[in-house]
């Protein structure tokens, strides 16, 4: 058994590793999130009942549930009625991805009914399409207003991939189960897993209050 | 130019336009005053389907707008409208507000699109502002913005709804001296108006609205000095 400084120096590179995975899948859900958030929110706020209804149901079942059954759902549930098979990545993946989707969808829509209606007006009037004036005229607005929400989403992301760990992906939270449950020094350890998250979540943080006084605020 | 038969709109239960009929000739400049709340600027809104009405007919040019087979964007081209709240777009500068929809809709190089934006920037007095951001502007500039984004789209009609209630009074003149400039060159113009003395001056036309019927029209030297309805009186002897 080595020093404290031994432990630390062992597990660092597994842990570094750990956490490049939870940045991954943080940053590629976040992107797939946005585009089931833009879809979702325009099928919520669609005239057609046979749109709204799936997405309000989607957003509900997601806002009603935790998140840890969601992924146990996707990577266990699903696959056994399906008949598939889902690595434990993609299921990771997909998971996180519409969990956060969920919360962007709101997102989405509070952002572009925070957008006066005088907008949609204007643009209309000057025979825009209802989709011409959202593309050039209402998005744009909205989505400088909503940045800093989304990288907050971030910050969720990255705080919710420590549940994967249950699926066994080797993602920070489950790198740093296996080192202590080999070595038992399960305090030095969390303690590391700990600060490397806080780190991680409180730069992206930093980002998003500079954001927000770039984008809100001006 | 445009007939406007048995119009009426409803929310729900609440009729606010009741059986509406009336045209405006081309070139013809038309005031709508009335109280607030009397239907004017639902009128207004129905033209250009803003608003959809509940029943009755709107000819455009001969067009039925009404019928679901109108390409309501295109007649919305030929239609340019000014609100009381100016909704310029705030990240776009003041000549992109103008050039995007001839760009756009009218597939117009980006350079044609600038020489007209300049001269109709001129036309209204902002020359000097076409790089600024709307923000920057007073509420009169914005208007006058307002005016030139609408007419980049060459429109055979123009309609204001209460285009200068939301600006200081010292910024009334200057918008007004735009469209009576516009009046002047033969452009035909619904105007929903407070501005007694700029209708009197301008309009050809005036039709008092309340409670969502035409009570009385005619020209403005009839409406003002010989209101034939109770209700025209009433509503003249409290704004004039
Ligand atoms: N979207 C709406 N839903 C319900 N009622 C409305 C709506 N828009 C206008 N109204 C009602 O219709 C009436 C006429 O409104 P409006 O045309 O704006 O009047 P004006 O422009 O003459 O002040 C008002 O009583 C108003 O409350
Ligand atoms: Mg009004």
């Amino acid at each position: 058994m080595g020093t404290t400084l031994d432990v630390i120096k062992d597990a660092f590179p597994y842990l570094l590793q750990g956490l490049y995975m939870t940045v991954l899948i943080s940053v590629v859900s976040i992107i797939i999130s946005l585009v089931i958030g833009l879809i979702a929110c325009f099928m919520r706020m669609s005239k057609y009942t046979i749109l709204r209804y799936p997405a309000a149901i989607y957003v509900n079942i997601i806002r009603g549930t935790p998140i840890l059954i969601q992924i146990l759902f996707i990577y266990f549930g699903a696959p056994s009625v399906l008949d598939i098979h889902l690595s434990a990545f993609t299921a990771g993946l997909i998971a996180i991805s519409l969990n956060i989707g969920a919360y962007n969808t709101e997102i989405f829509r509070g952002g572009i009914e925070s957008i006066s209606k005088g907008q949609m007006e204007a643009g209309r009037s000057l025979g825009f399409t209802y989709s011409q004036t959202m593309a050039y005229i209402v998005l744009p607005q909205a989505v400088r207003r909503m940045i800093p929400s989304f990288v907050n989403q971030l910050t969720h992301a990255i705080k919710d991939t420590s549940m994967l760990s249950v699926i066994g992906i080797a993602e920070l939270t489950m790198v740093g189960q296996s080192i202590y449950a080999m070595n038992f020094k399960s305090f030095e350890i969390l303690t590391m897993v700990a600060l490397m998250y806080f780190i991680t979540i409180y730069t992206v943080s930093l980002i998003s209050t500079r954001l927000e006084r770039r984008f809100v605020i001006s | 130019m445009i007939m406007v038969k048995n119009l009426t709109k409803s929310y729900g239960d609440i009729e606010v336009l009741k059986d509406i009929s009336t045209s405006i000739a081309p070139q013809e400049v038309v005031c709508i005053i009335g109280s607030s709340g009397s239907g004017k600027s639902t009128f207004l809104r129905c033209l250009n389907l803003l608003e959809e009405p509940t029943s009755g007919d709107i000819l455009i040019e001969e067009k039925n707008i009404i019928d679901k087979s109108t390409n309501i964007n295109k007649l919305r081209q030929q239609m340019g409208m000014v609100f009381q709240q100016f909704n310029l777009f705030p990240q776009k500068k003041v000549i992109e507000n103008i050039t995007l929809a001839p760009i756009k809709l009218k597939k117009k190089s980006k350079k044609e699109a600038e020489t007209q934006a300049l001269e109709l920037l001129e036309k209204v007095g902002l020359s000097e502002k076409a790089d600024a951001y709307p923000s920057n502007l007073s509420g009169g500039q914005q208007q006058r913005v307002a005016i030139a984004r609408a007419l980049a789209m060459e429109p055979h009609v123009m309609l204001f709804d209460e285009p200068t209630s939301a600006l200081d009074p010292e910024m009334v003149g200057e918008v007004l001296r735009v469209m009576k400039q516009l009046a002047k060159e033969g452009m035909t113009m619904v105007i929903v108006t407070h501005e007694m003395g700029f209708a009197r001056e301008v309009a050809d036309r005036v039709i008092y609205i309340d409670g969502g019927r035409i009570v009385e029209e005619g020209s403005p030297r009839e409406l003002f000095a010989n209101p034939t309805h109770e209700r025209t009186k009433a509503f003249l002897s409290k704004v004039l």
